[in-house]
C-alpha cells in the first residue's frame, strides 16, 4: 500500500483525535480485501493457518501432559497477528521492533519465527532460542526484531519498548516499538510508568492490550480515559475486518512515526471461533474479490499446516538441555563447571576435591 | 558555540586535585564525549543539574536526547534504559538516592539481571546513585542497598571508597557489557580527605579488583566505602601500640574479590570485616563462609564483623551516630582479635 486512501485518512484523523468518543466512533468493517496487496492477503492466510493448527497442537500437548494445564486454553489471536505483519519487519535488524506478548506468540509468527522454534522454546528443549533457561511464549531475536519477555509483572515491556522508542528516536531511525500487554498489566504501576513516560516523551510506541478471557471484576480500568490521559491515540477493536485491522495498524504506526505519541490499540474478548472466522472471512473474501486465486489459497495453507506438522513431528526428536553449556552464560565471567564449595586448599583429612568428585560418582 | 565546561567536571584539565563528587562528573562527562551512545537518564538531571549537582552543565553540552530529564518512576525509567541498552546505547541512570531503587529492583533482578540469562544478550547500562548515612537523613535517605542486589546473578555491584578509584571504576562500569549498580557514599562526595590529583590520561580501574589500602602482617580489615576511611583511622590509632592493620578495600562487591581476601588472611591469620551496611544478611557474612572455603587452615581466630545494627537507619543525630559504625569500634574489634 503506497498511498493512504480515504478510509485511512480517517482512521488517522481519528486516532489524531487521541480518543474515541462514542462506540459509534468506532471502525467498522468493510469485509474486502482488494485495498491490501497480494502479498500482505497471502502473509495474512498463511500466518492464520499457522496459528489455528499452532493453538491446537499446544492445547493437544496440554491435554496430554506433555505441557502443563495452563495451556489448555492457549490462544493466538488473529488479529494480533494482523496488527504485526502491518510493522515493518526487516531481517538485518533495522525494521521495527515486537515484544509479542504473554497471550500468544503470534506476533512473532509474524515478525519472522517459525512454529518450530516457538514449540522448542515452549517446551523447554536444548534447541530453544534460550536453550531451555526460561520459557514462557516469547523469546529475543534482535535481528528479527523479536524482544522477548522477562519477569513476573505486565507492564515492564512496556517500559522496555519505550526504551526502544527512546533509542530509535536518538538516532533518528523511522522505526516503531511494537508492544503486546495482557489486560491485567493495567493493573499494575509499571505499565502506567512506561505509559507516562511515553506519552511525557511522545515516543513512537504502540501498545496492544489484549484480552481473551472472560472480564475481570477487579478491572476497573477504562482504557480510552487512560489513553487520554497519557496524550495516546486510541482505537478498540472487535470483530474487526482484518484487512481494516490491517489499515488501522498501518495509521496508528503512522501516527507515532509522525511524532505525536503512543497510540493504544484494544483488542476486545472475542471467542475461538469468532477470532478465526476473521480469517475465514478474509479468505473467502480475497478469492471472491480476485486478490488471490483459489489455488494459490489452497496452496498457501497447505505451506503453512506442513510448516506446524513438520515441526510437531520434529520436536519429538529434540534433545533436552546440556547443564554445562546452557548454564554457562548466566554472567561473563560466570564459570561453566558446577559450583564446589571447597576447591583450594584440599581437604587435609579427605584429599583433593577431586578425589571426592570421583568417589561420589 | 560550545557550552562552556562546568567546574566540576573541569579539576583535573585544570591540574587540580577533585573531590569524590567532582571525579564522578569527570568520569560521566569524559565517558560521553568519548562515546555517543552513552546518554543519561533521571529524575532533575537536566535543567536542575541533579540533587547533588552531578551532571551541573551537562544539559547546555550534551543536550535533551543524552540528558533526559524522567518522570518520577524509578521503576518506569530504569525499564526503559533497558529498552535502550537492547538497542545499542549506554544508558547510565541516575537514582536521586539509591534509596528509590527499590521501585527499579522489579525490572533489575527479573529482567536486566536475567538479560543474558534468557539469551537477549549483555545489557550494558549502570545504575548508580548516592548511599550511606550520616547526614541526618533518616530511613529513606540514607540506606545501603547493595544486599539488595548481591544474591542475584547477572548483576555487578561497584562500591568505590576513593575520588581515583571512583572516576576509574565509573568508566569501566559504562563501558562494562554487563548491568552494573554504582554505589557512591555522599558523605564522601564532598571530603576534604577525598580531594586528589587524578591521573589526567583516560584511565579505568577493573571492575572485580580489590585494593590493598594498607599493608600490614597482623590483622586484616575487608572494607569498603566510607568504611574504608574508618579503618584506616582505626589502624592508625592501633599502629602507636604497634600493631599492624592490613585494610582490604573490596571496590567491588559483585563479583567478590575472594582471593584478595584469601590472600590478606593467610598472611595474617585474622580476619575483621567492616561494613556500613546492617549486619544481618550483610556481605559479611559471605565473606565468613568464603574465607572458610578458602583460607580455614590459616585463621588464629574467630572471624568478626563491625556493622550497622539491624535497624532502618535513624534520623535523630545521636541515634544515627550510635547506629552506625566508628573507629572505635573497629578499634575495639581489631583489639580483641589482636590480643586472640
Amino acid at each position: 500500500m503506497t498511498a493512504l486512501r480515504a478510509a485511512d485518512v480517517a482512521h488517522f484523523e481519528l486516532l489524531a483525535g487521541v480518543v474515541h468518543t462514542s462506540e459509534a466512533a468506532l471502525v467498522e468493517p468493510d469485509g474486502g480485501s482488494a485495498a491490501l496487496p497480494d502479498r500482505v492477503v497471502e502473509d495474512l492466510l498463511y500466518l492464520g493457518c499457522q496459528g489455528r493448527l499452532l493453538e491446537a497442537v499446544v492445547r493437544e500437548m496440554s491435554g496430554s501432559g506433555q505441557l502443563g494445564a495452563a495451556f489448555a486454553d492457549f490462544a493466538i489471536d488473529m488479529r494480533a497477528m494482523a496488527i504485526a505483519r502491518a510493522a515493518r519487519s526487516l531481517a538485518d535488524g533495522r525494521g521495527d521492533l515486537c515484544h509479542p506478548g504473554l497471550l500468544s506468540p503470534g506476533p512473532a509468527l509474524a515478525f519472522g519465527a517459525t512454529p518450530l522454534e516457538f514449540l522448542r522454546h515452549v517446551t523447554a528443549r536444548g534447541t530453544s532460542p534460550a536453550s531451555a533457561r526460561a520459557g514462557g511464549l516469547s523469546w529475543h531475536d534482535a535481528d528479527r526484531g523479536l524482544i522477548g519477555w522477562g519477569g513476573p509483572r505486565g507492564g515492564t515491556m512496556t517500559q522496555v519498548m519505550a526504551g526502544a522508542a527512546l533509542a530509535h528516536r536518538r538516532r533518528g531511525e523511522d522505526r516503531v516499538a511494537l508492544v503486546f500487554e495482557e489486560r491485567g498489566a493495567l493493573q499494575g504501576g509499571g505499565w502506567h510508568e512506561g505509559m507516562n513516560l511515553s506519552g511525557a516523551l511522545a515516543l513512537a510506541l504502540i501498545v496492544v492490550v489484549e484480552d481473551s478471557f472472560p472480564p475481570d471484576p477487579a478491572d476497573a480500568t477504562d482504557l480510552r480515559a487512560v489513553a487520554g490521559v497519557y496524550g495516546a491515540g486510541f482505537v478498540s477493536v472487535g470483530a474487526m475486518a482484518l484487512a481494516e485491522l490491517y489499515r488501522v495498524a498501518a495509521d496508528a504506526r503512522q501516527r507515532a512515526l509522525g511524532g505525536d505519541g503512543p497510540v493504544i490499540v484494544e483488542l476486545r474478548p472475542l471467542p475461538d471461533e469468532e477470532r478465526w472466522a476473521l480469517h475465514d472471512g478474509l479468505a473467502g473474501a480475497a478469492v471472491a474479490d480476485g486478490t488471490i486465486s483459489e489455488r494459490r489459497r489452497v496452496d498457501t495453507e497447505a505451506a503453512a499446516t506442513a510448516s506446524v506438522e513438520h515441526a510437531a513431528q520434529r520436536l519429538g526428536n529434540e534433545p533436552g538441555p546440556s547443564p554445562e553449556e546452557a548454564l554457562a552464560p548466566i554472567c561473563a565471567e560466570a564459570p561453566p563447571t558446577r559450583p564446589w564449595t571447597r576447591l583450594d586448599p584440599p581437604s587435609p583429612r579427605a584429599g583433593p576435591v577431586e578425589d571426592l568428585q570421583a568417589a561420589t560418582r | 558555540m560550545t557550552a562552556a565546561i562546568p567546574h566540576q567536571v573541569a579539576r583535573t584539565r585544570s591540574g587540580e586535585p577533585a573531590t569524590f563528587l567532582e571525579a564522578i562528573s569527570e568520569a560521566l562527562w569524559e565517558e560521553m564525549e568519548r562515546d555517543e551512545r552513552v546518554f543519561l537518564m533521571g529524575e532533575d538531571i537536566g535543567e536542575y543539574g541533579g540533587a547533588f549537582k552531578v551532571t551541573r552543565g551537562f544539559l547546555a553540552r550534551f543536550g535533551a536526547t543524552r540528558v533526559v530529564d524522567t518522570p518520577i518512576s524509578e521503576g518506569g525509567f530504569t525499564g526503559a534504559a533497558a529498552g535502550a541498552a537492547h538497542m545499542g546505547l549506554r544508558p547510565v541512570v541516575e537514582m536521586q538516592f539509591m534509596d528509590f531503587v527499590s521501585p527499579a529492583y522489579d525490572v533489575l533482578t527479573n529482567y536486566i539481571a536475567t538479560s543474558r540469562y534468557r539469551g537477549a544478550g549483555p545489557l550494558p547500562l549502570v545504575v548508580r546513585g548516592p548511599v550511606g548515612g550520616g547526614n541526618r537523613g533518616g530511613p529513606f535517605h540514607s540506606q545501603n542497598v547493595e544486599m539488595a542486589f548481591f544474591h542475584t546473578p547477572g548483576l555487578k555491584i561497584v562500591y568505590p571508597a576513593t575520588a581515583r578509584d571512583a572516576k576509574g571504576l565509573l568508566k569501566s562500569a559504562i563501558r562494562d557489557d554487563d548491568p552494573v549498580i554504582f554505589e557512591e557514599h555522599k558523605g564522601l562526595y564532598r571530603a576534604p580527605h577525598c580531594r586528589e590529583l587524578l591521573p589526567e590520561e583516560d584511565y579505568v580501574v577493573p571492575i572485580g579488583e580489590a585494593r590493598t589500602a594498607l599493608e600490614g602482617d597482623d590483622l586484616t580489615v575487608v572494607t569498603y566505602g566510607l568504611m574504608v576511611h574508618r579503618s584506616l583511622e582505626a589502624a592508625a590509632a592501633l599502629a602507636r601500640d604497634g600493631a599492624r592493620i592490613e585494610v582490604i578495600d573490596l571496590r567491588t562487591l559483585l563479583p567478590l574479590d575472594e582471593e584478595a581476601i584469601a590472600a590478606s588472611v593467610r598472611k595474617t591469620g585474622k580476619l575483621l570485616i567492616v561494613h556500613e551496611d546492617t549486619r544481618t544478611g550483610g556481605i559479611a557474612g559471605e565473606i565468613a563462609m568464603r574465607v572458610n572455603e578458602r583460607a580455614f587452615e590459616w585463621l588464629d581466630g574467630p572471624i568478626l564483623r563491625v556493622t550497622a545494627i539491624d535497624s532502618p537507619v535513624p534520623f535523630s543525630g545521636e541515634l544515627e551516630d550510635y547506629f552506625l559504625p566508628s573507629v572505635e569500634d573497629v578499634v575495639t574489634a581489631a583489639r580483641y582479635l589482636l590480643d586472640y
